[in-house]
């Protein structure tokens, strides 16, 4: 957050208060060109300003909330699927002559921060890195909100995981992703901390067995 | 010559000042609309004081912006524009946390000189709780059940947060009774119960009845569960019975405003004699004597804006009782009242100040002329008192404070067959109507506001 603007007239206060306590000593011409410069220097100073990310190194580096952003998401996605790679279901996967069919389902959102778009975008990566590893059938994670946003509405109102199995049936899938994030969230006087807990796993459809299942911890705070 | 130059500065400086206004002028328009029932036009009036276009910008969320976009959003909400509400109640949120951790010696400074105006807007515990509530509802109205569990865990961190300051609120109630509610219609029924327990350690809430003898199936749950359920037994689901759920909630009238007072320096001292310092009564006291000091500039909650009675609540042609829930006015003056006398002890604190920095510059400015020629006492005491009087110009009482809020609350909870209804709802002269098409087994919350 940029720091409080003063509302002008409260600078002109402070300087005035400053001008006068210096009368003691004598006054030159030049005094008041150097006031009247603090003065124009102060009205024209602040002011927002656009930037591309590949001209401002280290833009994405400071934490601007305690949602998680592109860093912590790039950090959950690699230890993530690293896990998954190093999985002895993924090696299952790479010795099968077929190739299984999956769907990714979205993470829940059991914390005390909207973070739904920034789930969203992590699935969307995930999306992407199966597809490209050329070894699943991966379903549309679209396909699949139409779906659920179908059950939700004949649910009334929230969807219900346990239908899960209902859309995974429709689709055709042997294996789904999906996850839950977690968080403790606690505040004091001078300080809010929040830590996450990002479960993400494989689950076969079939059996409803947890085929893979990996944690991810992240922590953003905001300090006084 | 180079005094008297000074001083014409000084007096430029001073007409400059004349013109600061609080915070109550930056929103007497939006109010002013709000009055006339003109919400859009307020909503334009916030727009350009937050120096955006439209309510779908955003703006920085600097000086006092979390704040009037809290207006804002408390507007958008009372027009049914649930989503753009929202956006505004989370950045306002988000803003108004990161006031909570501001501190800068530039802020004391201001605060001790000018006004308590200057620095970081602090918002009172019944404010902090209040966004969450009111975005619970945002997207309660819209049926984001995962949005709303969001809002109702960031209301129990605040919650727990407040708790351990020991400061207490009766309007935690609200809060923890929406908590319920969303978490009920999630299916969790235990964190449903853990929040509806806690709303019914601060009110009665008939309401609940129903819902807890669904909840508990009619086993004794706790002394407060079971004196509220009586010993009904249970009760089936809503979708058991093939029916659909409404809750309507409303939102009426508006808290009363801050609004700057002057007050003389005698009234002053007597409103705050159990706690200033000797030394502070004895300065003002030798001020005022000297006819120095007479007014102190500090803020003063408003008169209430009349009397409110229960809105009226009609479904499909036939009138509902409404169950008032929430005084939120109550808790504002209590809040006030609290503070009144600190508020009031450090606008006295700042004229003594300030008069002492005048009479500082006053005898800089005579020593200095004194130098140069005799007779410099006029300038002297001129430019003391243009410094105080600058100073007092600067000094804008503290009117700061969420001015939407509505004062009261009222919610009528009910099942309806499945199917079309209107829902009408009057409040402080205004008429909303809300068309639902119901699905068995299907919720749908009604937010109706009217802000005046």
């Amino acid at each position: 957050m940029a720091a409080r603007k003063f509302p002008c007239s409260r600078c002109l206060a402070t300087i005035s208060l400053c001008y006068a306590t210096r009368m003691a000593k004598p006054l030159t011409t030049r005094r008041h060109f150097g006031t009247l410069a603090i003065l124009g220097a102060a009205a024209t100073a602040c002011g927002p300003t656009y930037v591309r990310g590949s001209e401002e190194p280290g833009l994405d580096d400071p934490a601007m909330s305690t949602r998680l952003d592109k860093r912590d998401l790039q950090k959950a996605l690699h230890e993530q699927l690293e896990s998954f790679r190093d999985s002895r279901v993924f090696g299952g996967f790479q010795e099968s002559a077929e190739r299984p069919r999956v769907s990714i389902f979205p993470l829940a959102n059991e914390t005390s921060e909207h973070i739904d778009s920034a789930l969203d975008a992590l699935l969307s990566d995930v999306e992407t890195w199966l597809v490209e590893a050329d070894m699943f059938d991966v379903v549309s994670v679209e396909r699949q909100r139409q779906m659920m946003a179908e059950i939700d509405k004949q649910q009334g109102g929230g969807f219900d995981p346990s239908k899960v199995a209902a859309v995974n049936a429709q689709l055709g899938t042997q294996f789904y992703f999906t996850g839950k994030v977690y968080n403790a969230d606690e505040r004091t006087e001078d300080a809010r901390r929040v830590q996450y807990f990002m479960f993400m796993q494989l689950i076969e459809v079939a059996t409803s067995t947890v085929k893979w299942q990996h944690k991810t911890e992240i922590t953003k705070a905001l300090l006084d | 010559m180079a005094a008297r130059r000074a001083l014409v500065v000084l007096v430029a400086a001073l007409l400059v000042l004349t013109g600061c206004a609080g915070h109550e002028s930056r929103v007497k328009v939006a109010l002013d609309a709000l009055d006339r029932g003109e919400p859009e036009y307020a909503v334009q009036a916030l727009n350009e004081e937050l120096e955006v276009s439209t309510k779908d910008e955003v703006p920085p969320l600097e000086g006092d912006n979390a704040l009037l976009l809290l207006d804002r959003a408390t507007i958008l909400q009372s027009i049914d524009d649930y989503e753009a509400s929202q956006r505004d109640f989370q950045l306002a949120d988000k803003g108004i946390e990161l006031l909570d951790f501001s501190h800068s010696a530039a802020d004391d400074v201001g605060r001790y000189l000018f006004s308590d105006d200057v620095g970081p807007y602090r918002a009172p515990a019944f404010e902090k709780l209040l966004i969450n509530t009111f975005n619970m509802m945002n997207y309660l109205a819209r049926r984001d059940l995962e949005g709303a569990r969001v809002e109702a865990r960031r209301l129990a961190v605040m919650q727990s947060f407040l708790k351990e300051q020991r400061e207490t609120t009766s309007l935690l109630g609200l809060g923890s009774y929406l908590a319920g509610y969303t978490f009920e219609k999630s299916g969790r029924t235990s964190e449903a119960l853990l929040s509806y327990e806690e709303a019914l350690t601060y009110d009665d809430f008939p309401s609940l009845r129903d819902p807890l003898r669904v909840l508990t199936g009619g086993r004794s749950k706790s002394p407060r569960v079971d004196a509220l359920v009586g010993g009904a037994g249970p009760l089936s689901t809503a979708a058991d019975e093939g029916q659909a759920e409404v809750l309507v909630l409303v939102g009426y009238g508006r808290v009363p405003q801050k609004k700057p007072v002057r007050l003389p320096i005698g009234l002053a001292l007597t409103a705050v004699s159990g706690i200033i310092s000797p030394y502070d009564r004895a300065k003002a006291n030798e001020l005022a004597a000297k006819g120095l000091v007479t007014w102190v500039n500090f803020p003063r909650l408003a008169k209430a804006r009349g009397s409110y009675s229960l809105p009226e609540l009609t479904i499909d042609g036939r009138r509902h009782s409404l169950e008032h829930i929430l005084d939120v006015e109550d808790e504002v003056r209590r809040e006030w009242e609290e503070r009144e006398p600190t508020i009031i002890l450090s606008a006295i604190t700042r004229t003594i100040a300030r008069i002492v920095a005048g009479e500082a510059v006053a005898a800089g400015t005579n020593a200095a002329a004194g130098k140069k020629r005799n007779g410099g006492g006029v300038v002297g005491l001129l430019a003391g008192l243009a410094t105080s009087a600058a100073l007092t110009a600067a000094d804008t009482p503290d009117t700061r404070s969420w001015t939407t809020l509505p004062s009261n609350f009222a919610l009528s909870r009910l099942r309806l067959p499945p199917g079309r209804h209107t829902i009408v709802v009057r409040a402080r002269g205004m008429t909303k109507t809300y068309q639902l098409t119901l699905e068995p087994g299907e919720f749908q919350v009604v937010v109706a506001t009217a802000l005046r």
